[in-house]
């Protein structure tokens, strides 16, 4: 089966730059396969570790959907008079600087971060596959031009193409999932690719070849099925990576404008009340973060697991 | 005035001042200038210390309470400590021509020195003048230098020194920092020498507070010698201080060491150090931990820690604040009672119990801040009424409310402020989207058409402080005109002719009592106009380790540690 863990690591934003050339890419898919087997699903549900990931975000998820209805506050109302307090029964996770509920705002944070994240990833992978497959089928000029352009930006920090994105169209949702997108998609079209050079001179699609099937119909009805579990794999992974890119963001100020309630513009607008020991301030929103990171994480090593095994 | 008034001494010391001084005395006779008010117009217009306790033995009013002397006095401390103070750091060189910025004024302090010093209670006594007098139509100014005044690099100090650095200050074609207050004011053929210890300043219009203008305010001035290059200044520190420069490192910190030679009386500390920070998070764990003695400067937010009791605070009122303004000439807010709703849905106290812990002074819409002796205080302060802001809203047409944006800095308690007000917004039916910026994206080019800051519907912009209101009722609130130069920050684009002309007056006028009849005009013009909603003047704080005594800040943001001492 496909080494997809080996090709994933050198692709980590910042990380190591791989060889792109054949001979670097040390994939080995061994036999045409037809997508992601059936069975995988209930191998998967075996796993305790992808339970406890998929519960942590079926309840994140469930939050985005219908915090407002759960949280015990309105996360935006302000009590000025009883700002800065501490956990108590009445507010478990305490108050921020403006008096306002933080357990509220961590229940109703989760929706931004839960619309843009996927999209961004599901962006990045669309545009990551078709560019993989495109670099990788089509090979000669195409791969190396292309190729280049994908190294060239692969050099410059994430952070910073958000920023020069950002700072261009202006701070909203939108732009998020499309500056986050756009940035996963040479990451993705890279693994993408490698995953599609060692499919390309296997006999099926010499057939289809012979057969005058066109190119794109090959790239996309023979090709992506068998390169399927790669881009899966991807996908989860990349799922993290965009919680923190995401977090990162909206901490830096680039993402959800306030008063909205969101977990990175609330570590940032309270965590220089830590030194005053309003550390449930930003404890909260950080742990909220960590959980969705891990639960993915949890998700894409059992999905790997699973598709290894 | 309640004592009993020596008439006959007081028209003896009344033949000895000028005109405009003799009707300062008089204001204060008659009662209409509070004891407070007058020391303080009095240190302006040039009455000297002794001269003014005569004047008040003879109104009936002791002379030997807090008000003439100032702190900087009173040193009881040991001498010879080595006293550690974190600033922030100064952004570009330290050249005295082009300083603009507080971790650089507070180092041009730390060697040089001013013809005076605006205290801490903003009255004004002499460093290197001894006195100052007007004329009678205060345009022209007569400085008297202090005799006997060594630079640290031996040079004796001389009237020259004096021309020479306002002339160089003053040059329009210059790129001097200090042209924005005397644009207008001040040109370099109006310093004019008179002998060896006296220089006039020739005005280009009359100014009854251009004293503050000669003060440790206009933080650039501090005296150079003749001829000396003020680029080179960074490695000499070159002044007449109390401090010599030890040694200068940039981004980094300083260390001076006592002036033996000194004018005055000598500096306690033997030896100070100044470690520069960024942010003011380290500088407060830097105090904390016990690794400086004091923090220049510190806002609430986020130093709540040291408001514990556990540390010497020092809390200076100021004029700092910031500015919401909103758009005269846009819709909906070119109906004033569109304005005056927005205004009306704050609850002040509260806002500075939560952003300032109580820290700051109620803002009442106009730039007259409770620390200004000429700001009228029987206009009644706007309070919070959502009723009253319905129904102004409902006759501009509004019933159903509006929609608007607010765009601001991402800076200390600026965001938070934003959230408030949209939060209170909200009670009348004004959704405000809020839009925060890194300050650079907000500022802009800081032209109109080119800057958030001066073009958005709403904008909310930081001040700091100065010690007359006259650049805050200026820059931002009268009418733009590029060719005059006027109204160059008015973000609120406020046009008013009338408001155009009290401000001519207010500025004009040379004593206390008509200053507050005018202010009190503006301040009432303004209530009802509301361009611009001022919510608080925030309070200048400094914090000191328990032991350390005899540190002297000032609203501007000087530290002076010439009376430190450790116990």
């Amino acid at each position: 089966m496909t080494d997809i863990a080996g090709n994933a690591a050198p692709l980590e934003p910042g990380g190591p730059l791989g060889t792109l050339g054949p001979a670097g890419d040390m994939v080995t898919v061994a036999t045409p396969v037809t997508a992601v087997p059936r069975s995988a699903w209930r191998l998967l549900l075996r796993r305790p570790t992808f339970i406890i990931g998929a519960v942590i975000i079926v309840f994140w998820v469930f939050c985005a959907i219908f915090g407002h209805a759960i949280a015990p506050y309105n996360p935006l109302e302000q009590q000025l008079l009883f700002n800065n307090t501490g956990p108590s029964s009445a507010h478990w996770f305490g108050t921020d600087t403006l008096g306002r509920d933080v357990l509220s705002r961590v229940l109703v944070g989760a929706r931004d971060i839960l619309v843009v994240t996927p999209l961004a990833t599901i962006l990045g992978t669309i545009l990551g596959t078709a560019l993989g497959l495109a670099m990788g089928y089509l090979g000669g000029p195409f791969d190396l031009v292309v190729g280049r352009f994908v190294e060239a930006v692969l050099a410059l920090p994430a952070v910073i193409i958000a920023f020069l994105f950002i700072v261009a169209l202006g701070p909203s949702t939108t732009t998020l999932i499309v500056v986050i997108g756009l940035i996963f998609t040479p990451l993705i079209a890279r693994t993408v690719r490698a995953a599609v050079l060692t499919e390309r001179n296997l006999d099926y699609l010499s057939s289809a070849r012979l057969l005058g099937e066109r190119p794109l119909r090959i790239m996309f009805r023979e090709i992506l099925p068998n390169v399927m579990p790669a881009i899966l794999v991807e996908f989860t992974v990349r799922l993290g990576y965009a919680v923190f890119a995401v977090a990162t963001l909206s901490f830096l100020g680039f993402g959800v404008q306030p008063p909205t309630p969101d977990w990175g513009s609330d570590i940032a607008a309270d965590y220089s009340g830590l030194l005053a020991g309003y550390w449930w301030q930003v404890l909260f929103p950080a742990l909220a973060i960590a959980s969705l990171v891990t639960a993915v994480n949890l998700i894409t090593d059992s999905i790997e697991q699973v598709l290894n095994s | 005035m309640t004592g009993n008034i020596d008439h006959k001494r007081l028209g003896r010391l009344r033949e000895d001042q000028g005109e405009i001084a003799n009707h300062i005395i008089d204001e204060f006779a008659a009662g209409r200038l509070s004891r407070r008010d007058f020391i303080r117009r009095a240190t302006v217009v040039g009455i000297s210390v002794p001269a003014l306790g005569s004047i008040l033995a003879a109104c009936g009013s002791s002379s030997t309470s807090s008000g003439t002397s100032g702190s900087t006095a009173t040193a009881t401390g040991a001498p010879g400590a080595v006293i550690k103070a974190g600033i922030v750091t100064p952004t570009a060189a330290i050249n005295p021509v082009t300083v603009a910025d507080q971790g650089g004024l507070d180092m041009l302090a730390q060697t040089g020195e001013y013809l005076c010093l605006s205290s801490q209670t903003l009255q004004l006594q002499p460093v290197l003048a001894t006195s100052w007098t007007p004329n009678g139509n205060s345009d022209i100014w007569t400085f008297k230098i202090r005799q006997g005044v060594k630079f640290h690099n031996g040079q004796a100090l001389t009237a020259d020194d004096v021309v020479y650095t306002y002339q160089l200050h003053t040059n329009p074609k210059g790129n001097a920092n200090a042209l924005s207050a005397f644009g207008g004011v001040l040109a370099p053929a109006g310093v004019k020498k008179v002998d060896d210890f006296t220089v006039a300043f020739h005005l280009s219009a009359p100014n009854g507070n251009f004293p503050y203008l000669t003060s440790s305010d206009n933080y650039n001035m501090i005296i150079l010698p003749k001829g000396y290059d003020p680029t080179k200044w960074e490695s000499t520190f070159v002044g007449t201080g109390p401090f010599k420069l030890g040694s200068y490192t940039p981004k980094s910190g300083a260390t001076f060491t006592r002036n033996a030679s000194y004018w005055g009386k000598k500096a306690l500390p033997s030896q100070t150090v100044f470690t520069f920070y960024d942010s003011q998070n380290p500088s407060i764990l830097a105090l904390t931990g016990g690794t400086i003695d004091v923090v220049g400067q510190f806002a609430v937010s986020g130093a709540e820690e040291l408001l514990t009791g556990n540390y010497n605070i020092i809390k200076l009122k100021s004029a700092a604040h910031r500015q919401l303004s909103m758009r005269c000439d846009q819709g909906p807010f070119t109906d004033a009672r569109v304005r005056q709703a927005v205004a009306l849905t704050l609850n002040r106290p509260q806002i500075v119990q939560a952003l300032f812990k109580g820290y700051a002074d109620v803002g009442n819409d106009s730039p007259f801040a409770p620390v200004f002796p000429s700001t009228n205080t029987s206009i009644p302060q706007r309070t919070a009424d959502v009723a009253k802001a319905k129904s102004l809203l409902t006759a501009a047409g509004h019933a159903a409310g509006f929609s608007t944006q607010l765009v601001t800095e991402q800076f200390v308690e600026i965001p938070q402020y934003a959230q408030i007000v949209a939060q209170a917004a909200q009670e009348i039916g004004v959704k405000i989207n809020l839009k925060v910026e890194s300050s650079s994206a907000y500022y802009g080019k800081a032209t109109f058409g080119n800057s958030d800051w001066l073009d958005a519907t709403m904008s909310l912009v930081d001040y700091g402080h100065r010690s007359v209101p006259n650049v805050f009722l200026t820059a931002p609130l009268v009418t733009t005109n590029a060719a005059k130069g006027t109204g160059p920050w008015n973000a609120a684009h406020f046009k008013n002719a009338q408001y155009d002309k009290l401000v001519g007056q207010y500025i004009a006028a040379s004593d206390v009592s008509s200053q507050k009849t005018i202010a009190g005009q503006i301040e009432t013009l303004l209530l009802d106009q509301t361009p611009i909603i001022f919510g608080y003047f925030y309070n200048y704080l400094t914090a000191t380790a328990k032991n350390v005594t005899g540190v002297y800040p000032t609203a501007i943001g000087h530290l002076f540690l010439y009376n430190a001492a450790k116990s």
